[in-house]
């Protein structure tokens, strides 16, 4: 494992306590690197690759 | 506006990076240009004279998703407020585009069946809609690193600008 360190806003900080103390993570570590892991889900490189081609395909190609 | 042009609703991301290139002008043959109050927000934070520019903008205050789906998924994919409150106007006008720069609000749209594009899309199109030359255009495109905070890497750019001149034989 890896240890990052890093500063996040305080409000963030405090709603991932928040879930930490109503027992859905074990601590906060879990709940950022869940949220590392969901925001790397959603922003792999062959995906947003995908999305660019289909907006060149509709640039070029489109009817609107 | 163009006779029978469909009504664009913009995520914060396309307005400030078409603003940077200095082609935001590109959106004006939209029908209306629907913008919910987060977004305006956001653009007045990062980009303010963005909204000077004379183009057929509408503010429209946004409620909670109507299609639990829709909720869930804004939530699931952690959208912001101005992602979740655009995509409630899609709901609402399923024939408009929503224009979108982030890959996790373009994601809930596409599983939403709603139609989504980004910046490149918009600046391509321009080409197509005969408002640029494909000249044009490419100097745009290679403007983006220097100019905007649009983040595209540079070998997908070199793609787009190679399938550009293929398109036109330049």
């Amino acid at each position: 494992m890896k240890t990052v360190q890093t500063e996040v806003p305080e409000a963030l900080y405090n709603k991932a306590v928040a879930l930490v103390n109503e027992g859905w993570f074990r601590d906060e570590k879990d709940v950022f690197a869940e949220a590392i892991r969901r925001f790397l889900d959603t922003h792999q490189s062959e995906l947003m690759q995908k999305f660019v081609r289909d907006d060149i395909e509709w640039g070029l190609h489109g009817n609107d | 506006m163009i006779e029978g042009a469909r009504d664009i609703v913009c995520d914060t991301g396309p307005i400030l990076h078409l603003d940077e290139l200095g082609c935001l002008d590109l959106l004006a043959d939209f029908k209306e240009i629907l913008l919910t109050v987060s977004v305006v927000k956001e653009i007045e934070k990062h980009r303010p004279v963005a909204l000077t520019v004379k183009l057929p903008f509408l503010v429209l205050r946004a409620h909670k998703p109507a299609d639990e789906r829709l909720a869930a998924m804004c939530r699931i994919f952690a959208l912001d407020r101005g992602e979740t409150e655009s995509l409630v106007i899609m709901e609402s006008r399923p024939s408009a585009i929503f224009l979108t720069d982030d890959a996790s609000a373009r994601m809930v749209a596409e599983r939403m069946g709603f139609r989504v594009h980004g910046t490149i899309g918009v600046i391509v199109r321009a080409i197509r809609r005969g408002r640029k030359s494909p000249e044009e255009v490419l100097s745009i495109l290679s403007s983006i690193p220097s100019r905007s905070t649009l983040f595209i890497k540079s070998a997908l750019l070199k793609e787009i600008a190679l399938r550009i001149k293929k398109e036109f034989n330049i």
